[in-house]
């Protein structure tokens, strides 16, 4: 969409709207003043200047008006930096001058423009991610590239199960390798062997096997189990490897399962136009974690009237925005609509209501129905790695291991959960309902149930490297 | 390798065996039953294909059959003496949180109107305030004492909240300084303190080098005074010099009025 010629200047609420806080939009407003800056002009779409800082150099700062985006040359982590607040203001005021765009700020400009039209066009059907970790969203500095329409053409997509089939067969063999010269062969402990096939599973197109490669390689030698832990992903990923050859062989539902942990993509429109679970949804907790270079938020949801879970996933690349619209402890009227297969993953279309009135928690369970509920559905999906439960126990140690306990049975702690304190201090010795996210590792504490407050303790995003509310 | 029986062995001979690798020792032989028919079906009949068969089909096994762990040996913990006092409400919890990222100088008043309040204060702000002032004696102090038994226990239990306070506590916080002109604001009625500032910003009076003992004005104005003063620093000229520090002083006393709204406006004792 391009801008109209003349743009109605900004106020000045909507500055201060997208400033981080009002002591950052204090600290730009005092920055704008038209003699600190140089070479300052605007146009329809961007405004930009040349601000002298505490650097040696002056910080170019450009600010997309029509679009609202902003680049400044600054060191700053504070997202928009108080130069690009500034800048704001000088325009608001009218010290900006009306100017031709540098080439470096057209370029910037027109980018964001075609990346703007590119995403308007692809947007009615853009590919969901297909497994775990998702691509990044498009960056300010990157380049979107609408995903080609394999569906559209039989020949490319027979070509791609066929890249697909051979990434499987390539994993098998080196899974094969890995057992034929043994975990504590040297190899394994150089990240080049993995890597190396997680890129050529890239390749194939079978990056959510991809990234359980490249997970893996960061858990050898850990800690003292860690071969442990990298056998059972092995026979996980050779289950996947199998059974993702043999999907045409295989019953509807767990075919679609198998094909989406394998890495088939399904595109986000088709999930969408599918047939949506509409009910109250519980959220229950969430839990982010760092992929690689990508920050991965889990919103774990629970159907008040199927008692259902399902998990809203988000993702964000350094200095992106994880999605914040679901909040602990309400409970959303809303449309979720479920991937292909039993997955757990869906997306959330329509919400009715927010349900924001009110504190929501999920129904509570003894430790040993929350255990057989796990091994059901582990049992359906033995590749997943994070499923949730929500239980009524007490945390206590044993032999130095933080454990959730009751009468029938008790849940090992992931070592150094972040919310460990909080839940202590919640329970008292206490029993007390807990939402908790199953790893392999151990359970991960996400949210503790009080009568009249959800208390979000689960893992959370560094601040440094997204914005996460 | 007959011998093995249960699951559960087996896993760990497989462990066992992936380290050494199959060229160097032979994988073990599954139990009975359905296990021992997975392996046997096998579409690598090589000692390694079926190692990796035995070990997806073991996985899947284990999984499926997840149990939990024995239940704690009873007593597990000593639980902390009852604090009958009531919970901080949700709201002003939430309150501590923007005052620490945006106004840390109201956390001294927002510790005081918890205290007198009669205030328990909530699990996830005592853990938050214990690691927050772990080297400060003087809030530590307060803290051990609004937090009540439960301090305690939590300190004993996880030692990476234990104080590091060095120095003396002091039993009363500092007063904030501010400028003898603006003093007699804090005894005026609310319409004048609002004149005052708004016109001060209208006229270029006020700009960022105030900013410090205007701030501190701000925190020490009388309650009633707060949010019509809010009111009126948004209201300012946007195109006057000093705009961005009216709004932010709008902030700073909008913030401590709710702060003191959500501690003194419902009694803690009902």
């Amino acid at each position: 969409m391009a801008p109209a010629e003349q743009t109605d200047r900004w106020s000045i609420e909507q500055v201060v709207a997208i400033a981080p806080s009002a002591a950052r939009f204090a600290a730009g407003e005092a920055l704008a003043v038209a003699s600190r800056w140089s070479t300052l002009g605007a146009d329809a779409r961007v405004v930009w200047g040349r601000c002298l800082g505490s650097g040696a150099e002056p910080y170019d700062t450009v600010v997309d008006h029509f679009d609202v985006a902003w680049r400044c040359s600054c060191p700053s982590r504070s997202q928009p930096c108080k130069h690009a607040l500034a800048l704001l203001v000088l325009w608001i005021r009218g010290e900006v001058p009306a100017a031709v765009a540098p080439a470096g700020v057209a370029a910037w400009a027109s980018s964001r423009a075609r990346r703007a039209d590119a995403v308007a066009a692809a947007v009615a059907d853009a590919p969901a991610p297909s497994d775990d970790v998702a691509a990044p969203p498009a960056r300010d500095d990157g380049e979107v590239r609408p995903d080609t329409d394999a569906s559209a053409s039989t020949s490319a997509r027979d070509d791609r199960i066929e890249r697909l089939r051979g990434g499987l067969i390539e994993l098998d063999r080196w899974l094969d390798d890995r057992l034929r010269t043994g975990l504590a062969d040297p190899s394994v402990a150089r990240y080049a062997t993995w890597d190396g096939l997680a890129a050529r599973l890239t390749d194939a197109r079978a990056g959510a096997l991809a990234n359980r490669i490249r997970r893996l390689a960061g858990v050898v030698g850990t800690r003292p189990d860690w071969h442990e832990h990298v056998l059972a992903e092995i026979g996980v990923l050779h289950l996947l490897a199998q059974a993702g050859q043999r999907v045409p062989d295989l019953p509807g539902p767990l075919a679609d399962a198998v094909a989406v942990a394998a890495g088939w993509q399904v595109r986000q429109a088709d999930v969408l136009a599918g047939v949506p679970d509409t009910q109250s949804w519980v959220v229950a907790g969430r839990s982010d974690t760092r992929e690689d270079r990508i920050e991965v938020r889990r919103v774990w949801l629970r159907g008040v009237e199927s008692g259902r879970w399902a998990v809203v996933l988000s993702f964000a690349a350094y200095r992106q925005r994880l999605d914040a619209d679901l909040v602990v402890g309400t409970a959303p009227h809303a449309d979720l609509h479920r991937y292909p297969g039993s997955s757990l993953r869906a997306l959330l279309g329509t919400v009715h209501d927010g349900g924001g009135a009110g504190v929501a928690a999920p129904p509570a369970s003894s430790i040993a129905d929350a255990c057989a509920e796990l091994g059901a559905a582990l049992a359906v999906e033995p590749w997943a790695d994070r499923l949730a439960a929500t239980v009524l126990a007490t945390p206590t140690v044993v032999a130095s291991r933080w454990r959730l306990t009751d009468c029938t049975g008790s849940l090992a702690m992931a070592a150094g959960a972040p919310g460990t304190a909080v839940l202590l201090a919640a329970s008292a010795g206490e029993p007390v309902a807990v939402t908790v996210e199953w790893t392999t590792s151990g359970v991960v504490p996400l949210t503790v149930h009080l009568p009249d407050r959800a208390l979000d303790i689960g893992p959370r995003a560094d601040p440094s490297f997204v914005v996460a509310a | 390798m007959s011998s093995i029986a249960t699951v559960a062995e087996f896993w760990g001979e497989l462990v066992t065996t992936s380290l050494l690798g199959t060229d160097r020792r032979e994988p073990p032989s599954p139990p009975a039953g359905p296990l021992r028919d997975v392996v046997d079906d096998a579409t690598r009949p090589t000692p390694s294909g079926r190692m990796l068969a035995a070990t997806g089909a073991c996985v899947a096994a284990r999984r499926a059959g997840f149990t939990p762990l024995a239940p704690a040996p009873a007593p597990s913990l000593a639980r902390p003496p009852h604090d009958d006092r009531p919970m901080l409400p949700s709201a002003a919890a939430h309150r501590w949180r923007v005052v620490v990222a945006h106004w840390p100088l109201l956390e001294d008043e927002w510790l005081d109107l918890v205290e007198r309040g009669g205030w328990r204060l909530a699990p996830d702000v005592l853990v938050d305030l214990l690691r927050r002032h772990r080297i400060d004696a003087g809030r530590r102090g307060r803290i051990a004492t609004l937090g009540g038994p439960l301090a305690a226990w939590l300190v004993d239990l996880c030692p990476e909240l234990a104080g590091r306070a060095t120095g003396r506590a002091t039993a009363h916080r500092r007063e904030l300084p501010i400028s003898p002109a603006l003093a007699p604001l804090l005894d005026e009625d609310v319409e004048a303190v609002c004149q005052t500032l708004v016109a001060g910003f209208a006229g270029g009076l006020f700009g960022s080098p105030h900013r410090a003992v205007l701030v501190n004005l701000v925190a020490r104005l009388r309650p009633e005074v707060l949010g019509p003063l809010a009111t009126a620093l948004r209201a300012a000229d946007a195109t006057a010099g000093g705009v961005g520090l009216a709004i932010s002083l709008a902030d700073l006393a909008s913030t401590r009025d709710q702060m003191i709204a959500e501690l003194t406006g419902a009694s803690a004792h009902g």
